[in-house]
């Protein structure tokens, strides 16, 4: 009788794959190319998150050093950017709860549902009927960034993984641990607060 | 469809599920759900575009490059860490 070997995984070859193998393998000068590879994704990723840029340099700076640390335990199970964001998102939740006590607002749908017959639009705004080019400007982007900026950070860090960081609802819930059902509902909930902020900016404009 | 004659029972169900049918997540039967639904709801089909327009927008968002001090520091930070035995 033949005893079943364990279940191997297979070996998730990315475009990260072989630097990573040099830099396990005794190669550190080449570590700087994963840093730069990532540093800017991840600097912009955790002043999302953060808002504050001390704080982004410093949770860039701690992820790096613990993936410099921790590097050789990577198993290529998953794609090497979905761990760096794992560990970077992990370090950003590290310093909200550091520097916060006060529990996270929930956001409920019933707050983006038109509620009375005032509230229920009878035509396609302007904003959502121009080119994209006609309606793209410095301020705006100023203003949508604002607004990722206000919104309670469970959801926030789904919106920027799915739509900013363009991570799928898998990959995103992977990265923060949460199921594929509960990433689909922060999104969306996400995406109305969003489109709240945008409708009030577009009417006051 | 018009705005008093919102349906607001059937109206929320479809609500719940934008994001998913924009992001082509939901089955077949669901996605002619809402599609004959937004034919005749106009508020459902304001609300559908507005939220696309949403998501479009927010993948305009531009990253900031990385200020100079920082990549130095960064980079100095990682020199002074003790290597590591290589990986077995």
């Amino acid at each position: 009788m033949t005893v079943p070997r364990p279940a191997t995984r297979k070996k998730i070859k990315d475009k990260d794959f072989e630097l990573i193998q040099a830099i396990n393998s005794g190669q550190f000068d080449r570590f700087p190319d994963l840093v730069k590879r990532y540093e800017q994704k991840l600097y912009n990723f955790s002043l999302r998150m953060c808002r504050d840029a001390a704080d982004a340099e410093d949770a860039v700076q701690e992820t790096f050093l613990n993936v410099f640390r921790y590097l050789k335990n990577f198993r290529y199970e998953t794609k090497f950017k979905n761990w760096l964001y794992r560990v970077t998102a992990s370090t950003c939740i590290k310093k909200w709860r550091k520097s916060k006590f006060a529990p996270e607002r929930e956001l409920s749908l019933d707050e983006f549902f038109p509620q009375d017959e005032t509230e229920v639009p009878d035509q396609v705004p302007k904003w959502a009927l121009l080119p994209l080019d006609k309606l793209l400007n410095d301020e705006l982007l100023d203003k949508i960034n604002e607004a990722i900026f206000t919104l309670p950070e469970k959801y926030r860090l789904v919106i920027v993984l799915r739509d900013i960081e363009g991570f799928n609802t898998a990959e995103t819930a992977q990265i923060l641990n949460l199921s594929d059902a509960n990433v689909k509902v922060r999104l969306h909930r996400a995406r109305l607060f969003l489109r709240d902020k945008l409708k009030g900016y577009f009417e006051n404009e | 469809m018009n705005k008093n004659e919102h349906d607001h029972k059937h109206c929320l169900e479809l609500f719940q599920k934008l994001s998913e049918y924009l992001d082509n997540e939901l089955d077949e039967v669901s996605c002619k759900d809402i599609e004959k639904h937004i034919k005749d709801c106009v508020p459902c089909f304001v609300c559908l575009q507005t939220l696309k327009r949403t998501v479009d927008l927010c993948k305009q968002t531009e990253d900031r490059p990385v200020p100079e001090d920082f990549s130095k520091k960064l980079k100095e930070a990682i020199q002074n860490m003790p290597k590591m035995p290589p990986a077995g």
